[in-house]
């Protein structure tokens, strides 16, 4: 499961644009370390923490 | 009214600065390709990446690179060492296969920051191929100043940026004025 796919399960109400607009900004520079949250600045959710997300299969 | 006549200029030390020609197909006034940087790099092969999630595009194939300014090996990004306005821009394909195109866009990121983006496409199309295109004019300090070029593709299926011989995905860049 990637990283958005586990942030919709927490947050299902967020729609796609809002990772697009950089409300949500997912990154991956391509240097072998995955897909990382560089920003969160979502006015009503709050960003998940790991333990949230670890919980997620 | 002086005149001044020659066929080139160098450093005092004997570097090439600039040639002057005045027949043949190169006529006109070059500047020595490491004072004037440019670059061209393609994608190779098919990248997979993260549903809706700002990809740096592994442009790993050269064109030309005349001033070395281009690491198309591990961070994929520019960095002259000349100060100056560059023309940047940069194009990528995104594809969804076995699956839906959603939002696509390509993004010059500057020192690590998003900085420019390009045209956003919103489609719904199944198994759709689309492309989106970002050029941007830029000042660089000719010290630590870098671009990367960046993607984000939303859908589902099989995600990726497309190659088709390198002509898909690339990012592109050249002097066109030093500061």
């Amino acid at each position: 499961m990637t990283l958005y796919e586990k942030i919709k399960a927490l947050y299902p109400e967020l729609q796609d644009i809002d990772f697009v607009f950089g409300t949500i900004l997912l990154q991956n520079d391509s240097d072998g370390n995955g897909d990382y949250i560089k920003s969160w600045t979502h006015p009503t959710l709050t960003q998940p923490t790991q333990e949230q997300l670890d919980a997620i299969q | 009214m002086s005149v001044l006549k020659v066929n080139q200029i160098q450093t005092a030390n004997g570097v090439i600065m600039a040639n002057l020609n005045s027949s043949g197909a190169n006529i006109g006034f070059q500047l020595a390709s490491t004072l004037a940087p440019a670059f061209s790099a393609y994608l190779s092969t098919a990248q997979s990446v993260s549903n809706n999630t700002f990809t740096k595009l592994q442009a790993n194939t050269e064109e030309f690179d005349t001033a070395s300014a281009y690491d198309n090996a591990t961070n994929y990004r520019f960095t002259p060492l000349v100060a100056g306005y560059y023309q940047v821009s940069g194009n990528i394909a995104f594809s969804a296969t076995g699956g839906i195109v959603g939002n696509t866009v390509a993004v010059i990121y500057k020192n690590g920051a998003r900085f420019k983006d390009g045209n956003l496409s919103g489609s719904s199309s199944a198994g759709g191929l689309f492309y989106s295109v970002v050029s941007s004019l830029i000042y660089f300090n000719g010290t630590t100043d870098y671009v990367e070029l960046y993607g984000l593709l939303g859908g589902s299926g099989t995600l990726t940026f497309g190659v088709n011989s390198g002509t898909q995905s690339y990012f592109q860049g050249s002097l066109v004025r030093s500061a």
